[in-house]
């Protein structure tokens, strides 16, 4: 768990992207609790390559640790959830989900990290609903690297939506998927 | 005659509510259905009586999709009978809890039923469909892939599943095997019987079609996506339209 903006930002997951979000986070101002969940994603394989333990390992395991993060970070985020109690509210933190977009919009060879990244989207999607009773707003960003958007660098990109979801105004955005992709994804069915 | 006709279709959790339905469907349509369950009762029954509508049609298996050594067995009776041709993942549980009190446990356990096991069987009946020229792999995944209230571990499962669905359906496109998901919204099964009367209550008036839906309304989008070569990497929504107005309008 690291903190590296004006205003502290927990960064949890362990996943690749970790670095690039702490480095979009540099100006980012929140206003409120917040935590960024950066999912660990297995390397793509060939089906007939994903044996029963590398299917417990990478796709099981990757999840079980996003599920992790998150937990340990409810109670930051002021969700009463953490505690079970239905009428507890919450005062209102934000979490986002950074998750490589190429898996998410699916890649030949990619069973594993298409399983992970999409059974995360699924997550959030589910944690947006539960956690709105708390105020606590839950998006996606899903964010293709570098060399599969054109050569563009996705760290301003990054640190825009960043600055959207967890500066001033923020509190009405939740349950978003927003594709940082510079177009490469445009005529494609989003999962 | 259907593209069935003559085929072999190993659907797992074939004695549930909605797995029995997909296999009668697909005995209906020419094909030879492995029903294969964990529970062992309820797939000799379930067998038995499809076998009574279309002798010869149906056979019972003790299959558990989380068990190395079961799944392995389940492809080797499917290669007795001539080759698994449709692969229908429907084994399911659904239990859970909001993620605060959701135990690890739980979530490890819901992820090894519903989404490793699918992709475990789809990784062994990959090569033999591969070599028949094709096949079809049907899984069942869930309108909660969408999200849902207190479904942090089924919904996870869920949309892991449509993830390695669609990416499934890019690799083993070449070979001619489509993979597909159905996803269906409430249907009325045991795995709904327990659902809490309030909670069904405002399910069913969410539903724009004003019914709860049957397992035959699924098992038909199963027959027609295990018979469509050229459909693959979709996931086919059976909610009665749920999934389009409120979900939560009740
Ligand atoms: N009923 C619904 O409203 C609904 C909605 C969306 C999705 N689904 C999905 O449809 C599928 C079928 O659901 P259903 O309503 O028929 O449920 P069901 O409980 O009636 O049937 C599920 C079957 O899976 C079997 N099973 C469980 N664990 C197994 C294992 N380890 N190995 C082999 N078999 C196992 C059970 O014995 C049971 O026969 C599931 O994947 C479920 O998640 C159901």
């Amino acid at each position: 768990m690291t903190t590296s903006t004006l205003r502290p930002v927990h960064v949890v997951g362990g996943g690749e992207l970790g670095p690039l979000v702490e480095r979009a986070l540099e100006t980012v101002d929140a206003v409120a609790p917040s935590a960024c969940v950066v999912a660990p994603v297995p390397r793509r394989a060939p089906l007939a390559d994903l044996t029963d333990a590398r299917l417990a390992d990478e796709v099981a395991g990757s999840l079980e640790a996003v599920l992790a993060a998150v937990r340990g970070e409810l109670t930051h985020l002021g969700s009463g959830a953490q505690r079970g109690s239905g009428a507890h509210r919450g005062s209102g933190g934000r979490l986002v989900f950074v998750l490589p977009a190429e898996p998410l919009m699916a890649v030949g060879g990619g069973t594993a990290p298409s399983a992970v990244t999409n059974g995360v989207l699924s997550m959030a999607r589910t944690l947006s609903i539960e956690l709105a009773r708390d105020a606590v707003t839950v998006n996606v960003l899903a964010v293709a690297a570098e060399e599969s958007s054109g050569g563009t660098d996705p760290t301003a990109s990054l640190t825009a939506q960043l600055a959207a979801l967890l500066g001033p105004g923020g509190e009405r955005i939740t349950g978003q998927e927003i594709y940082l992709t510079a177009g490469s994804d445009l005529g494609r069915l989003r999962p | 005659m259907t593209a069935l006709t003559g085929r072999i279709a190993l659907v797992t959790g074939g004695a549930g509510g909605i797995g029995r339905s997909i296999c009668g469907a697909l005995a209906a349509r020419g094909a030879t259905v492995v029903v294969a369950d964990l529970d062992g009762e309820a797939t000799a029954a379930a067998a038995a009586a499809i076998d009574i509508e279309h002798p010869g049609r149906a056979h019972p298996l003790v299959l558990d999709v989380t068990d190395p050594a079961s799944r392995t067995a389940a492809i080797g009776f499917g290669a007795d009978l001539g080759g698994v041709d449709v692969l229908v993942n429907c084994a399911g549980v659904l239990r859970d809890a909001r993620i605060g009190r959701l135990e690890p446990a739980l979530f490890r356990r819901l992820l090894e039923i519903n989404l490793l096991g699918p992709l475990a069987l789809t990784r062994l009946v990959a090569p033999g469909m591969a070599a028949r020229g094709g096949g079809a792999v049907v899984n069942l995944a869930s309108r909660a892939w969408l999200g849902t209230f207190g479904s942090t571990a089924y919904s996870t499962a869920k949309g892991g599943l449509v993830g390695a669905t669609r990416s499934l359906a890019l690799e083993l496109g070449p070979a001619g095997i489509t993979v597909n998901a159905v996803a269906p919204g409430f249907v009325e099964t045991p795995m709904t019987d327990g659902l809490p009367p309030d909670i069904r209550g405002r399910t069913l008036a969410a539903i724009p079609v004003g019914r709860g839906g049957r397992p035959d309304d699924v098992a038909g989008a199963v027959a027609y996506l295990a018979e469509a070569p050229y459909v693959t990497g979709q996931v086919l929504v059976v909610c009665g339209g749920r999934s389009i107005g409120d979900p939560y309008a009740a």
